[in-house]
């Protein structure tokens, strides 16, 4: 205690609670940062009541009871005195068009949906808008990092994950082409005649394995005199460079794409959506299959289903140790995506433990993402992309970031919206 | 040969006469004799039998019924010992020997005029001038069919359009001037347009909301439009209110739709029902309406995968258990009810599932009177038809066993006096031994016997029988049969034989070729027919069945089987959430009778029975009121013209939405259920509370305010709706504020020619009555100050235009919903005293939601506004809590405050804060229990208590859960136990409902999946 008392007298004329840059995207890192006294929630499961977290040239070099610690008076440029509030990880948003969308009525701001039906060459990384006006508003709420996602036909194309907050797209990525997005065939079809088994479904299914296979003849080639666009794309699946993100939901799309995994020996493999996760949990965790869960803010499927079946479904996958990450794909998802920290509250409102959801949002979606060597914890040597929020992230009602941190830059926390609200609170003299 | 006689080719009639009126081609064929039916046993009518009885008939109609009736000379007399003669069926459902509906070709542009030409009405769902007797021509397949299921006449009429014309009594004759009994003898009316292409009406309440104004529309031309414009439509449709009203509905809930405008307009609707009415037994039997039965039960479902039946609602499933039921509930429920074989694919089965209907509760007479008396009554034609009486048409069916009997078949049906033979079979009379010997005195055993690969013949020497391929020909003097051996190998060569017989002896030739010629050979013999076993067990008589499932409300997954009980409950020492002066505080809350009595500290009642529940740690607010809802309803937009004003969705109300238990799950007690937003004025709001399980009406909150919805903006302009929508008007903002001129003109003129006509009794006489006109009394209302206005609304401009309209009228816009761009002009709105219903933190789904911003609830607010945060989604609303917590987060708003936006606020916004919106003593006990505080993303809702009923329980779901397994379980293991008796499997339809929006269109079931319907 008494160490901590002489740390803060030392340092007051430092301490800065409010300073944050002006503008986006945010300067490197010039000055070292020491955090002191923050809620940390580290992104692995653990939480530090009372942290001291320093970091320079962008990357987290201490983590720290500051309740013990010794540092010299000197150690760092910036002190942030943060009593009582919370430190997260930023926060993740995997598999949606955040980037590739503006208003969603509009086609001319539509970049994510392409045609045809196996689109494995395209990526969506080129098309990513840094200077998108939704960025800002979900940075806003603890989400640092997305993955860019395309959608459309069976295979949608190649996504990559990107920080929120970049001059361009070669500054924003952190894992270009991280993985193929697949959409598994439907095994059921609906017609006035009623419902009943998809009769194409096997061919579907079987289409997509020769494709496979013949990718995999092509990337064996040690040269190619013919270049095929869509196979080469595919090589690094086949490799396990990238990953092979299957979007399925039914159990029977779930465990045949799992069975598909094993006959082509796809080295990595991610369930995106998994509606019926739950119930094959014990063949996903045998072959290592993660899952990213529906948006939990959805209505059960069939009119039957447990009315509380999407809230649940992250706790059932942890209690059967399943590796998952949250996501917000559907409606308005770009939009959207600022709500997933409250995705994840609404699943600790039904049963999953509080570090546990946390650790979905930060770290097990960053090993997810293969991006987990420098994000999603709090670690020592890792990178400094983190935020410090009033409160409790995951509940709307105390979610109110005041700092936000990517690779040590100081990020602006405003959005257009804030900008608007001050103007008009202006013009009505709510505030001077 | 055939071993049926294929009925209704051999009409047997040992008379025919031609009409009158027509020349006839060589000698007039004249009727001169009777035709007594003798020692039958005759079912005369749904009570009496006559047994060895004979009936009588002459030129087609009964002379005379009776034990020991005299018969005239010249009568021919027909013996049919020991079998029952029943009435022919009157069908009153049936579009037989009408031409086929034409269908206009699909067109990618809005279509908002009449394509049919001529002194017609406006719309083309109106079809009052269809007479069907003129378009009405013998359709023999279709006669047959008929004839085959029992069925002597039918009212025919065209299944096509809102209003369908009138329908013809006709008999299946094939003489079209015998065959039309009566023309006009109902009005046809249902709620589907048919093949009209005009886009009005586009949904439900859209045909509702014609049907009524045709009504209106013909009472005026009655009295006086006439005389300003001659209309044929109007004109035939006051016609058609001389004969009873046929109503085809497909839903229950339709039945009762239909029926509210029947009570209405003064008519008793006759009902065409689809096959659920069991489900609401209650309220079918309140319409007082007869009801027409189809037949046509489910087969059961191939469910053998388990993936695939988690997708069929449970109701479907069900109602495979309860379809056959359906005829019995209405019986138990005193409700007259008749067959028609409508929708049977194979009208050949109507008894066989008759049969099976009557196996819940019904015996012969309930069955007689369905299918003879009751349709023959209701048509004014039971002096005519329907029972075996004097004068009537001798329109009468044969069959061997009594009609509910197993084994009865339907062996002939006279229509008019003619004999159609149905199911007669004729056992080949060729079957049988024949012992022959040839000419050179050889012995030749052929035995010919009928085998599932048809009829064949063995040629029999000594114990063997020779291997041999027979192809048996048979006709009535002669049978060849060609015999050839199986291999080549074989000694025998093919072998030719022709018999004949004669009583038994047998005379014939083979053809044989023998020592390399061949010759005719002679034969003769005798031939020992087969012995026919006849069926002569008795037959057990089946005690009466139930379905297997339990009926509960609603029908589906988590009814129950009795609504919860208004209860008095104590609940202790929680926090809570007045939305009062008091504020947050700790205490009791004691309800009782639907209301709250006590608040605070309570004084627990005496002498009566309460429940009383700890909520310690416990948060207790009253319900959550969603000001901005689309779900529980059958149709969202009546989107085909500019203003639909005269559209309401309280007439299309659904009840059995599981959106409502799952909102209940939310918190949520009370809803408005508001018009899509594709037009500038839309229609009628209909306000309710989640009464998970009443009816339709009961799911409207009592004595609710009026409101209808406007638009502005994208929706109402078509921006966003395709290059072919950009017809109507209006296409831009300037045009928007023009129709709200125009209609509020035309609705101030309108009222001021009711206010002069009403002025006095002598204005009444001296002036013509004004023309109810629905969409202009709607508007009426609203500037009379009766309707409030919720508008759907995002930038600025258009936000202050309306306002500025409004005060030119004189009226207030009581609401503006969505409203994104509010707080840019807080201030007017304030000073005009509009309320805003919007979104915590929607945008950039489109162009004019650029600048919505999270704060604009907290602006508002602070400028004085009543500020509520809405749903418009089915999704959203079941965390209202949370979006009400998203305005502490942008803006600050106070948590007290806060929980405001979701429930005093809009209650006020409906008018309602007097009765929800806190907890207040006298206040109704809408009242949510929580595990947290309501604000809390944690927070879930424990109970959910409306009206003092417990509607939802979250330990009380599980069992709700549990139950539904159960019974899928149950009625999956029933299916397949049926299947494997040979039931005919079918495909489950597996409907998949619509989650609505604002831009919705068109009705609630679809096959197609939407992907992306969120414009709102």
């Amino acid at each position: 205690m008494r160490t901590t008392t002489k740390i803060l007298s030392i340092c007051f004329a430092l301490i800065s609670c409010i300073a944050q840059a002006q503008y986006s995207p945010a300067p490197q890192q010039s000055k070292s940062v020491l955090i002191m006294n923050v809620v940390a929630h580290l992104g692995n499961g653990q939480v530090l009541e009372n942290a001291a977290i320093g970091f320079k040239q962008g990357k987290i070099e201490l983590v720290a009871d500051a309740r013990t610690i010794r540092l010299a008076p000197d150690a760092y440029e910036e002190i942030i005195q943060a009593d009582g509030k919370h430190l997260y990880p930023g926060f993740i948003a995997p598999a949606i068009n955040l980037g590739l969308i503006e208003m969603e009525a509009v086609r001319a701001t539509s970049d994510f949906y392409e045609v045809g039906d196996y689109n494995p060459h395209i990526r969506s990384l080129i098309a990513f808008n840094t200077d998108s006006e939704i960025l800002p508003t979900v940075r806003s709420n603890g989400v640092l990092i997305t993955q860019v996602t395309p959608k459309g036909g069976t295979i949608s194309g190649t996504s990559s994950v990107v920080h929120l907050d970049a001059w361009n797209w070669e500054d924003a990525v952190i894992r270009a082409n991280d993985g193929i997005h697949v959409h598994w065939p439907y095994p059921y079809q609906r017609s006035s005649g009623g419902l009943e088994s998809n009769k194409n479904y096997s061919d579907e299914v079987s289409q997509l394995g020769l494709f496979f296979e013949a990718s995999r003849a092509y990337c064996g080639m040690p040269q190619h005199n013919e270049v095929d666009p869509r196979m080469e794309a595919m090589c690094p699946v086949i490799d396990g460079n990238s990953t092979w993100y299957v979007h399925a939901d039914d159990e029977r799309q779930i465990t045949e794409s799992v069975r598909f995994k094993q006959n082509h020996k796809i080295p990595e493999m991610v369930i995106v959506g998994g509606s019926d996760a739950a119930w094959v949990a014990p063949l996903l965790k045998e072959n290592n299959i993660p899952v990213m869960i529906p948006r939990v803010h959805s209505l059960p499927r069939f009119s039957g289903d447990e009315i509380d079946a999407p809230y649940t479904l992250a706790k059932r996958l942890n209690e059967a140790g399943v590796l998952f990450c949250f996501q917000n794909a559907g409606d308005m998802e770009a939009m959207n995506s600022r709500n997933l920290p409250f995705l994840a509250g609404t699943a600790v409102g039904y049963g999953l433990p509080y570090e546990a959801a946390v650790k979905a949002l930060t770290l097990d979606a960053a090993k997810i993402l293969k991006i987990d060597a420098q994000y999603g914890s709090v670690e020592l040597g890792k990178s400094a992309t983190f935020f410090i929020s009033e409160g409790d992230a995951l509940d709307m009602k105390t979610n109110n970031i005041v700092r936000a941190f990517i690779d040590g830059r100081d990020i602006t926390i405003r959005n257009k919206q804030v900008d608007l609200y001050e103007k008009y609170q202006r013009k009505y003299g709510q505030i001077k | 040969m055939r071993k049926m006689i294929l009925f209704a080719a051999l009409v047997q009639s040992v008379w025919a006469y031609a009409q009158p009126t027509f020349p006839v081609n060589g000698a007039r064929e004249k009727e001169v004799v009777h035709t007594a039916i003798t020692h039958a046993i005759l079912h005369v009518n749904d009570i009496e039998v006559l047994n060895d009885a004979t009936l009588l008939f002459y030129k087609g109609r009964i002379v005379n019924v009776g034990s020991n009736i005299a018969l005239p000379s010249g009568t021919v007399i027909l013996d049919y010992k020991n079998k029952h003669i029943y009435p022919s069926f009157v069908d009153l459902y049936s579009n037989y020997g009408q031409p086929a509906v034409e269908q206009a070709q699909w067109s990618p542009f809005p279509n908002p005029d009449r394509n049919r030409k001529g002194a017609y009405g406006w719309n083309d769902a109106i079809h009052a001038d269809y007479a069907a007797s003129y378009h009405f021509n013998y359709d023999e397949a279709a006669a047959n069919d008929l004839i085959k299921a029992g069925v002597g006449a039918v009212v025919t009429h065209r299944k096509d359009g809102i209003v369908r014309g009138s329908g013809a009594l006709v008999a299946l004759d094939d003489n079209e001037n015998m065959a039309l009994l009566q023309s006009n003898v109902a009005g046809h009316y249902s709620f589907e347009k048919g093949s009209s292409k005009q886009e009005y009406p586009s949904s439900l309440m859209g045909s509702i909301a014609l049907l009524r104004q045709t009504y209106f529309d013909a009472e005026w031309y009655k009295n006086q439009g006439i005389q300003q414009e001659r209309n044929l439509s109007l004109e035939s449709f006051l016609q058609l209110q001389q004969f009873p009203s046929f109503f085809e509905t497909d839903d229950k809930w339709n039945v009762m739709r239909a029926d509210n405008i029947g009570d209405e307009m003064k008519v008793q609707y006759i009902f065409k029902g689809s096959g659920n009415e069991y489900q609401r037994i209650q309220e079918i039997s309140a319409t007082k309406g007869s009801f027409i039965l189809p037949v046509n039960f489910p087969g059961p479902y191939d469910l053998i995968d388990p993936l695939l039946a988690r997708q069929i609602p449970l109701e479907e499933l069900k109602h495979w258990d309860w379809a056959p039921a359906n005829a019995s509930s209405l019986k138990q429920a005193a409700v007259p009810f008749a067959f028609t074989t409508d929708g049977l694919e194979d009208k050949a089965s109507f008894l066989s599932n008759i049969r099976k209907a009557a196996r819940y509760g019904l015996d012969e007479s309930d069955v007689i009177r369905a299918l003879c008396k009751n349709p023959a009554q209701w048509i004014n034609a039971y002096d005519q038809l329907g029972s075996l009486e004097k004068g009537k048409w001798a329109n009468f069916i044969i069959t061997s066993e009594p009609l509910l009997s197993k084994k009865c078949k339907i062996e002939e049906n006279w229509v008019m006096g003619k004999k159609h033979e149905v199911n007669v079979t004729h056992e080949n009379p060729w079957l049988g031994t024949y012992a022959l010997q040839t000419d050179k005195n050889q012995d030749l055993k052929i035995v010919v016997e009928d085998k599932p690969q048809g009829v064949l013949a063995m040629w029999i020497q000594g114990q063997d029988t020779l291997s041999l391929n027979s192809t048996v020909k048979t006709d009535d003097s002669r049978i060849t049969i060609s015999l050839t051996p199986k291999n080549d190998s074989s000694n025998v060569s093919q072998q030719y034989l022709s018999l004949q017989k004669l009583n038994n002896s047998v005379t014939g030739w083979l053809l044989i070729a023998q020592n390399g010629d061949s010759k005719n050979i002679t034969v003769n013999g005798k031939f020992e027919p087969k012995i026919i076993e006849t069926d002569t067990t008795t037959e057990v008589i089946e005690e009466w069945i139930n379905p297997i499932t339990e009926m509960t409300y609603p029908f589906g997954a988590y009814g129950r089987t009795e609504l919860p009980k208004q209860e008095t409950v104590w609940i202790k020492n929680g926090t809570l959430w007045t939305n009062e002066k008091e504020g947050i505080v700790q205490g009791d809350l004691l309800i009782q009778n639907g209301k709250i009595l006590q608040i605070g500290k309570v004084t627990p009642p005496s002498g009566i029975k309460f429940t009383t529940i700890d909520a310690t740690g416990k948060h207790i607010t009253c319900g959550i009121i969603d000001e901005h809802s689309h779900i529980a309803l059958m149709s969202v937009n009546e989107h085909a013209q500019t203003s639909s004003a005269e559209v309401e969705e309280s007439r299309v109300v659904w009840p059995e939405d599981i959106d409502i238990y799952r909102q209940l799950a939310g918190g949520v007690t009370a809803s408005q259920l508001l018009h899509g937003s594709a037009n500038a004025i839309g229609g009628q709001s209909a306000l309710i509370k989640t009464r998970w399980g009443v009816n339709h009406e009961q799911m409207l909150i009592e004595n609710a305010p009026g409101f209808i919805k406007f638009a502005l903006g994208e929706n109402v302009k078509h921006s966003n709706a395709g290059d072919f929508n950009s017809i109507r008007f209006p296409q831009t903002r300037m045009g928007v504020e023009q129709v709200y001129y125009d209609h509020f003109h035309q609705a101030r003129e309108y009222g001021n020619e009711w206010k002069n006509y009403n002025l006095s009794l002598k204005s009444k006489t001296k002036l013509p009555k004004p023309r109810v006109d629905l969409e202009k009394q709607a508007l009426l209302e609203i500037l009379e100050g009766k309707r409030f206005i919720t508008c759907h609304s995002y930038v600025q401009s258009e936000i202050n235009m309306l306002m500025h309209m409004a005060d030119s009228m004189g009226i207030k816009i009581n609401t503006f919903t969505h409203i994104l761009e509010g707080y840019k002009v807080a201030d007017k709105m304030k000073a005009h005293g509009a309320a805003a219903s919007s979104f915590s933190d929607w945008w950039a789904y489109k162009m004019e939601v650029r600048d919505a911003i999270p704060y604009n609830g907290a602006l508002m607010h602070r400028e004085g506004i009543v500020v509520a945060f809405n749903s418009d989604d089915a999704e959203m609303a079941r965390r209202l809590n949370q979006e009400a917590a998203k305005a502490v987060k942008y803006g600050n708003i106070s948590e007290e405050e806060a929980w405001k936006f979701v429930t005093l606020n809009p209650a006020k916004m409906l008018h309602l804060d007097n009765r929800m919106g806190s907890l207040k003593v006298g206040k109704d006990a809408d009242v949510v229990i929580w595990n947290n505080s309501p604000l809390s993303v944690y927070a879930m809702a424990e109970k959910t208590y409306v009206d003092g009923r417990c509607y939802f329980d979250r330990e009380e779901d599980g069992f709700l859960h549990q139950e539904e397994w159960n019974d899928r379980k149950a009625l999956m293991d029933a299916m397949q136990k049926a299947i494997i008796n040979g039931e005919t499997p079918q495909k489950p339809k597996g409907r998949k409902r619509r989650h609505f929006h604002c831009d919705s269109t068109g009705n609630l079931y679809h096959f197609e999946e939407h992907d992306h319907e969120n414009h709102h």
